[in-house]
């Protein structure tokens, strides 16, 4: 345990757009095996910590440190940016993210957009990746719909679709911005599903959503964000059954 | 048989240099187009710049005063360039410009303009969530224009493209005037020395048909391959 370095650290993150403060020094430890859920009301900058995690947003501050490697960074004329984007990029190769809009490639069929990054960042043979497509695929209940294209599947498939292709890169990380977010209520379920497994399997994963259920089942650490702050974080029958914070109480108070 | 009174060789060589002026003139425009709206969306102000004055420029201009600029203003230009050389170097040079070289680089100037407002539009209709999932992945800049934004924007650009390119190829006809021999000005050579313009036009109109009907059928293959998995409705 003690010599495998933890997946992903960040410390102290700060976020700014013009003159607003987005995040406020946020900091999160992801050990492998843990799965984090981000919860709080829109506008709490959930989504914009989680793009921070792979430099899809750029944070004002903070530290980034992906299975023991610090991302290094300069000032630049916008602002601060990293020094060295091959880093970047073998870095945003270990984390995958899944997206609220899902975000398949629309021009290439399901097997395609899976094998995509494998063959053309990872470098593995296209073989290979077929190999492995397939069996991701088969597993998020995709076997069949391997040749369609993005459009003509549901959105619930589309998801499921959009996990397999973010499986194939054997991510030391996953992360998830609200992918239910976008799903009809009856199509849900299934999303949930596989992701209830790839976290009982030990997938590190930090979830982004609005799903309590989910949060209170699979979660190992709950994290309540309010204006871009830590309000309460900890176990989830802590922070979700036993909440300290007045705000938090209100935000899981049943809406009627 | 129409009797062609000898021309038929020669229209046939102009029907050849009009094709290959037009294809050189349109790789030309594509390239300039691509840089011109990679340079329009660039964040860099001196780019941003220099794209927009380019297509204000060209786009405000008849297309025929711009070649006859460019021909005859390069040819002083150049040769003021050579003068130069002599007196202040010795260097005895003579350039000339040639008129091919010259039509396919005017073309390619003018529509190069026009490529890139279509380009750059088509660039701006890719959702930005496909751009971003390629980086999430690790894709490089030059992967992720490689793999998703230039196939993607195809898609938006062909009809543009497809368009201009049949104005380009009749615009090939202007090369004429700077004294270069394509089938336009075979034909009107012809018709004067035997008295016969509709003999010679209404082939050259044919000819052009020609070409357009067989590149419409090329940009419809093209449309359908930039088309894959997009809906039939969208």
């Amino acid at each position: 345990m003690a010599d495998t370095p933890i997946p992903l650290e960040v410390r102290n993150i700060t976020k700014r757009f013009g003159d607003t403060e987005v995040l406020k020094g946020l900091s999160l430890k992801a050990h492998k095996g843990d799965v984090i859920t981000l919860i709080g009301a829109s506008g709490s900058g959930k989504s914009t910590f989680l793009r921070c995690m792979n430099l899809l947003e750029q944070p004002n501050e903070g530290e980034l440190i992906v299975h023991g490697e610090s991302i290094r960074f300069k000032e630049a004329k916008h602002g601060r940016e990293p020094a060295d984007w091959k880093q970047v990029v073998n870095m945003r190769a270990k984390l995958s993210m899944v997206f609220q809009s899902f975000n398949l490639w629309a021009h290439m069929t399901l097997l395609e957009n899976v094998i995509e990054a494998p063959i053309h960042v990872l470098g593995k043979s296209k073989r290979e990746a077929i190999d492995h497509a397939r069996e991701l695929l088969e597993r998020v209940g995709l076997g069949e719909r391997a040749d369609y294209y993005p459009a003509q599947l549901s959105g619930g498939q589309q998801q499921r679709g959009a996990i397999a292709r973010a499986l194939a890169m054997d991510p030391e990380v996953m992360l998830f911005d609200e992918p239910t977010s976008a799903l009809d209520p009856e199509l849900v379920g299934d999303v949930l599903k596989v992701m209830r497994d790839l976290a009982e399997e030990g997938r590190t994963m930090i979830v982004v959503t609005h799903e309590m259920a989910f949060a209170r089942d699979v979660s190992t650490q709950v994290i309540y964000l309010h204006q871009g702050q830590v309000e309460e974080a900890g176990p989830p029958d802590q922070v979700l059954g036993n909440p300290n914070s007045e705000r938090l109480k209100q935000f899981l108070a049943p809406k009627h | 048989m129409i009797d062609l009174h000898g021309y038929g060789p020669r229209l046939a060589e102009g029907a050849l240099v009009t094709i290959e002026l037009a294809i050189l003139s349109l790789i030309l425009a594509i390239v300039l187009g691509l840089a011109t709206a990679s340079a329009k969306m660039s964040r860099n102000w001196v780019l941003h710049r220099l794209g927009t004055l380019y297509t204000t420029l060209i786009r405000g201009v008849p297309d025929l005063v711009l070649m006859m600029l460019l021909f005859f203003g390069g040819q002083i230009g150049v040769n003021m360039f050579t003068d130069w050389l002599y007196n202040r170097f010795d260097i005895d040079i003579f350039i000339n410009i040639n008129e091919f070289v010259a039509g396919v680089v005017t073309i390619g100037l003018i529509f190069g303009a026009y490529m890139g407002e279509t380009f750059r539009g088509a660039f701006l209709a890719v959702e930005n969530g496909q751009i971003e999932a390629g980086r999430a992945y690790g894709m490089s800049h030059w992967l992720v224009f490689r793999r998703i934004r230039f196939p993607q924007m195809m898609r938006h650009a062909l009809p543009g493209l497809s368009n201009n390119w049949m104005v380009l190829l009749k615009t090939t006809a202007l090369v004429s005037v700077i004294g270069l021999s394509d089938m336009v000005k075979v034909a009107a050579e012809a018709s004067k020395a035997t008295r016969e313009p509709f003999t010679f036009m209404i082939i050259v109109a044919v000819i052009y048909l020609l070409i357009a009907s067989v590149s419409e059928w090329g940009f419809a293959r093209l449309q359908k391959h930039y088309d894959i998995g997009y809906g039939e409705a969208d």
